[in-house]
């Protein structure tokens, strides 16, 4: 491994100890705890049962402490979520399939479908198919996530049938909440594409490529693509972390038992062990996404070069 | 030329990529799926708002959280006795009890009842359960208070450290689902109870059930039942109107006219419960200390056009804390009802007028502004947090709302004036959970700090009292006397719906909101 990606690596730590001590603090600002949160619906207990669950739970105890207990657990892989009783890293563990396959189909068909918009809009520039696909983009931009959803399950499920409304765990149940997802990445990914792809276009390479007698599809695939691809890594990069992190509200409209769902429930809940670990993960899939994209960077353009931290930056041209 | 050979990399590009997403659709296909059912049987799939980890009930162990609401709602589970539809206890394991003194229940345990596994649900069982149950449940300990729990014979005998007036009530809590202690309660699929369902597997979202062929009480009609969660409103409708779901519980009130138009293909089954929508004044307001601005607001509102408009009838006015339905409910006591005049009558003679001419009365130069504290994971509350805005703003009172999901920390805080929440106020039957709760001074949910000593000495009265209609006289007077000091406003009970498919047999709602699936739930054969 080079020295970069271990410097890289090394930083995750302070950072890692870094938000969740923030994290913690910032969760016990709230005058609600998760007992009370728990016994909320009920009203049917007393503040002595309340301190008894709190005692059980280590609620009690001074911040720091159980700041400290939380760190302990995490490390023996034996910290609790206060809503389940159930570990949280099975609970993580558990949610990750249905998150990670919303992911790569939303992303799968988002490459699938704006790459050859992009590309041939490009081409295609100012002519009116252009003009379509570049009105089109706006409204893909516009329309909320949760909007599509209600949309695509009314007409393609409740009006022709042709797929569940409701996510039974098959893959046709992850149809309509990966196009729900896809479809306003593809009106974003559509139009950074193009436009990568029209300042690659204007370069003086291809002139020059074009005057050399190469043919205009090998420079296009092999050269003007490439580079263009540094924008698309860019954009999934990003996608690829908020995606992982969870989409809370696509999952909770198709009822995926995903990440997303989790957290938010765990944020309702106050559900500490679990807010903590979600805020964990989330650091740690950013930290890792971005190295990933920094070492494509590297291999589509090796003009981009990894250097080391210490020398002002990660990995620059 | 170069238009073609661009075409064809772009079409092979293309080509690798839906390659992709094939194989990526072929791996989730490998993520599972319904179980299907063999041909003729009988599955019930049901959908449900109730059910998941934010209610705490996302389990079938009855002695932990809020499970015991699964175990019972989904027919794994049952208790000693049950309520009936007027919320007064009846035998069900159990055949009966006594009394021997102020602190002791002898309860006789029913013969011939066995657990699902076919070991017998025998006196000794029970009292193995609710001594488990006691140890490890800090709201069944809190409330049940059990010094001893006793076997002999068929007969169990619970000691009790507080006067057992309502224990047998408490013994409904669907945490006192009798089940297996001696089987693993760790794993929610070994959790073994009476019930005519048994835990096939369960997620956070769904849970398999599969009919319990030894079920002591008879034949069970429906093989299998699904019970999916469902958080949100729209989906539960889509669902239902898809085939994908039998029935649903939580339905918005904006979709169920589009059920009550296909009378053809579906039916809507209500019923009242004791879940009220209320308002707690807060006593730590200088303006609320004036009995008469409390009044004011309470008659300012009208309950009838709340709940017709609003509610779309999915409720029913309140008059006061618990509903007709309970002998010491409904009419038994009176509010001052709906008086726009005399609310404003009554600010003015406590010194507030419309000086400016804002449309808002002030005193000392300044405007009645009260904030109104709600939360908005139940829809009804925000409906009446706007339409108290809208009265109030009629009577010359500036109401600010603050519907949050955080409403705890404000309440916590004192940030607010009034306090809407919604709460069912008889869960176990008896008036006493919710009296005990919210009246007096000591009472942890008395948000406002109310305080009577009339209300307090009547409270106490009815700590003791055993006999049950001395006790519903009690109740009547104690709510009688809190509606007269304006404390708490009742706005309206709510109406639970079940919308199903016509198919649909013997699932009724009942008002505690604890049976649901039950023995004679019946459904037409798959194939059908």
């Amino acid at each position: 491994m080079s020295k970069p990606v271990v410097q890289r690596l090394l930083l995750l730590i302070p950072v890692l100890f870094g938000i969740s001590l923030v994290t913690f603090l910032l969760m016990h600002v709230s005058a609600e705890d998760a007992v009370d949160v728990m016994y909320r619906q009920s009203g049917a207990v007393s503040e002595s049962v309340k301190a008894a669950t709190r005692t059980r739970l280590g609620l009690d105890r001074p911040l720091l402490v159980q700041y400290a207990l939380w760190l302990r657990a995490l490390f023996l892989g034996t910290s609790l979520s206060i809503g389940t009783g159930l570990p949280v890293s099975g609970m993580i563990l558990a949610k990750l399939p249905a998150t990670l396959a919303l992911t790569f189909s939303s992303l799968a068909l988002t490459v699938a479908v704006s790459l050859p918009l992009g590309i041939y809009c490009a081409l295609h520039k100012d002519k009116v198919p252009d003009y379509i696909i570049r009105i089109g983009s706006f409204a893909g931009n516009a329309l909320p996530g949760f909007f599509v959803s209600f949309l695509l399950l009314y007409y393609v499920a409740v009006r022709l049938h042709w797929l569940p409304v409701m996510g039974d765990g098959s893959w046709r149940s992850f149809i309509l909440p990966a196009c729900s997802l896809a479809l306003p990445m593809t009106a974003k990914y559509t139009r950074y594409i193009r436009g990568g792809f029209l300042r690659e276009l204007g370069k003086p390479y291809v002139s020059a490529s074009l005057l050399r007698g190469i043919p205009y599809s090998i420079i296009l695939r092999r050269f003007v693509l490439k580079s263009a691809s540094l924008t698309l890594i860019t954009v999934l990069a990003l996608s690829v972390g908020s995606l992982l992190g969870g989409t809370a509200i696509i999952e909770s409209i198709f009822r995926i038992d995903g990440i997303g769902n989790m957290a938010v429930r765990a944020i309702l809940m106050k559900d500490y062990p679990v807010i903590q670990a979600y805020v964990l993960w989330t650091a740690v899939i950013y930290t890792f996404v971005n190295l990933a994209a920094d070492l494509l960077y590297h291999h589509f353009d090796p003009r981009i070069v990894a250097t080391d931290t210490s020398e002002g930056g990660g990995i620059h041209d | 030329m170069t238009g073609s050979s661009c075409r064809q990399s772009v079409h092979g590009l293309l080509c690798f990529l839906l390659a992709g997403l094939i194989s990526c659709a072929i791996v989730l296909t490998g993520c599972g799926g319904t179980k299907k059912a063999a041909h003729g049987e009988k599955v019930f799939r049901y959908g449900t708002m109730a059910y998941g980890v934010a209610m705490y009930n996302a389990g079938m162990n009855p002695h932990k959280s809020y499970n015991g609401w699964s175990a019972i709602r989904y027919g794994v589970g049952e208790t000693l006795f049950r309520f009936d539809d007027k919320m007064q206890p009846v035998p069900w394991l159990a055949t009966g009890y006594d009394r021997p003194d102020d602190y002791t229940v002898r309860i006789r345990i029913r013969d011939g009842v066995t657990f699902s596994n076919g070991r017998p649900c025998d006196a000794e069982a029970v009292a193995a359960c609710l001594r488990h149950l006691v140890k490890v449940h800090e709201r069944a300990k809190g409330n049940l208070r059990l010094t001893s729990v006793t076997a002999r014979g068929n007969i169990v005998t619970l000691h009790s450290s507080q006067k057992t007036a309502s224990l047998i009530h408490q013994l409904c809590d669907p945490y006192g689902c009798i089940v297996d202690v001696s089987q693993d309660l760790k794993d929610d699929t070994k959790v073994v109870g009476t019930g005519p369902f048994i835990t096939e597997s369960l997620t956070p979202t769904e849970i398999h059930l599969r009919k319990n062929p030894h079920y002591w009480g008879g034949q069970v009609k429906t093989d299998q039942v699904i019970v999916k969660s469902i958080t949100d409103g729209e989906m539960l409708t889509m669902a239902l109107q898809n085939g994908e779901v039998d029935a649903v519980q939580g339905m918005p009130y904006s979709s169920i006219t589009l059920f009550e138009a296909a009378k053809d293909k579906f039916k809507i089954l209500s019923v009242p419960t004791s879940r009220v929508f209320q308002a707690a004044m807060n006593f730590r307001t200088p303006a609320l200390q004036d009995g008469r601005i409390r009044a004011a607001i309470c008659m300012a509102l009208n309950k009838q056009q709340f709940v017709r408009a609003l509610l779309n009838e999915n409720g029913y006015a309140a008059i006061g804390t618990f509903p007709a339905n309970l002998p010491y409910g409904g009419s038994k006591v009176h509010d001052d009802g709906y008086n726009p005049d005399k609310a404003r009558a009554l600010l003015a003679e406590a010194g507030y007028k419309d000086t400016d001419g804002d449309g808002y009365v002030d005193k000392d130069g300044k405007n009645l502004e009260l904030r109104w504290l709600t939360y908005t994971s139940r829809q009804e509350l925000p409906l009446l947090a706007t339409a108290m805005q809208g009265y109030l703003k009629k009577a010359g009172i500036r109401l600010n709302v603050n519907a949050t999901d955080n409403s705890g920390d404000f309440l916590k805080k004192g940030d607010w004036d009034i306090y809407s929440k919604a709460i069912v106020t008889a869960p176990t039957g008896d008036p006493q959970y919710y009296i005990a709760n919210h009246f007096t001074a000591q009472s942890a949910h008395n948000d406002g700090r109310y305080r009577n000593p009339r209300v307090d000495a009547l409270v106490q009265r009815f700590s003791g009292e055993f006999d049950p209609e001395r006790r519903g006289q009690l109740a009547i007077a104690i709510v009688q006397q809190v509606l007269d000091d304006h404390a708490f406003l009742y706005a309206g009970h709510l109406r639970m719906n079940l919308v199903m498919r016509n198919g649909v047999q013997g699932f009724v709602p009942h008002p505690c909101d604890y049976y649901e699936v039950t023995k004679d739930l019946d459904v037409p054969g798959e194939g059908r």
